[in-house]
């Protein structure tokens, strides 16, 4: 599961998210790719069963790239533990992501195996999603 | 090699909305664009949005479009420069056209065209990965092509590549991207581990394997300064 191997600050602040993506809403490595329609958190367990949707139907024919990175750290305070005493500890990583960003993508297969591959993908992530097609992508 | 198909009209209207107030106008089905070029004094112009949308499905980077601005003479040629879109709906949101002096080379990117299909991907023993879609070229305008044809038949071995320095370009067309550009690569099929990988439960990976460097760099200097 995707985590930072190191980070200047253990803690961050929630933040928000307001507007558009403005970085990464191009597919650039694959032919298709899963665009995020809504903002919102995506965990590294969600991105990690996204990404075994998509492995386990293009099995072995197909790449795939994974476009975010859950970076931003989330904490939680134990179970049963009365409020106050400060911020608790870290508990899991997430990928902030606003709509429009490309979230997976995937090569080497055909038009309507992406499509699949991604539907089961979205299925395992918070957020509304679609699947979109290379832009300039002329094919005979 | 496509050669230039036959010449696309599109018609525009001087534009005096500038900008915040260019929501207004695609709310009346206009589209907002720019036309520029060297030696030319800029122009803002507006589109009806269904024939621009229309003619940008048609025409690439590539092809000499005549612009016919109302109440003006002789139509302008000019190439699509840049388009820019809403990355959701992918409504066009602002078009900038580069005028072109038909005596002039000039810079512009062609699309690739994919033809033909690899014998390793038609046997799924290969997956075809793409690097660019288009190259950067400078030539004269009358020399431009639509689009340049990339033969994926040629790929017979796994990791083998086509790159930029194998295409068929014509001797006018001056190529600028990197020759050593990758444009597709066959790879080889991923490992029977990835599948095995997918039986394994997901471990989560201990938060204390993150290092914190703020807290590694104050213990040195404490340690320093003691």
């Amino acid at each position: 599961m995707l985590q930072p191997k190191r980070m200047k600050y253990r803690k961050q602040m929630r933040g928000r998210m307001k507007g558009q993506a403005s970085r990464g809403v191009e597919v650039a490595f694959g032919e298709y790719g899963l665009q995020a329609l809504e903002p919102g958190w995506i965990t590294a367990r969600q991105i990690e069963a996204a990404r075994r949707a998509i492995v386990r139907h293009v099995r072995r024919r197909g790449k795939y790239w994974i476009r975010i990175f859950p970076d931003k750290p989330v904490t939680a305070k134990p179970a049963e533990t009365r409020m106050g005493k400060g911020k608790g500890a870290v508990d899991h990583y997430v990928a902030v992501v606003k709509p429009g960003r490309i979230m997976f993508e995937l090569s080497g297969v055909s038009e309507e195996m992406a499509r699949e591959a991604m539907r089961l993908a979205s299925h395992k992530l918070p957020i509304q999603c679609h699947f979109v097609v290379r832009e300039g992508l002329a094919t005979e | 090699m496509s050669q230039q198909r036959e010449q696309v009209e599109l018609v525009a209207q001087p534009r005096v909305v500038l900008g915040k107030q260019v929501k207004q106008l695609r709310r009346e089905g206009w589209t907002p664009g720019v036309m520029y070029g060297h030696g030319f004094e800029p122009v803002h112009l507006q589109f009806e949005t269904r024939q621009l949308q229309h003619i940008l499905d048609q025409v690439g980077g590539s092809q000499l479009i005549a612009i016919q601005v109302q109440e003006q003479g002789k139509p302008e040629m000019a190439l699509v420069r840049d388009v820019q879109r809403d990355p959701i709906r992918q409504t066009v949101l602002h078009v900038d056209f580069y005028r072109v002096k038909m005596t002039e080379r000039l810079t512009t990117e062609i699309p690739l065209e994919m033809v033909g299909e690899s014998p390793l991907t038609e046997r799924r023993e290969g997956i075809l990965l793409i690097g660019i879609s288009s190259v950067e070229v400078e030539c004269l305008p009358g020399d431009l092509v639509d689009a340049i044809e990339v033969d994926l038949a040629d790929l017979v071995e796994i990791d083998q590549a086509i790159y930029v320095h194998d295409l068929a370009i014509p001797a006018s067309i001056d190529v600028l991207t990197d020759p050593d550009e990758m444009i597709v690569r066959i790879a080889p099929l991923e490992e029977e581990e990835v599948l095995e990988e997918l039986e394994e439960e997901v471990l989560m990976p201990a938060i204390e394997e993150v290092e914190i460097i703020t807290e590694a760099d104050s213990e040195e200097r404490f340690s320093e300064e003691g």
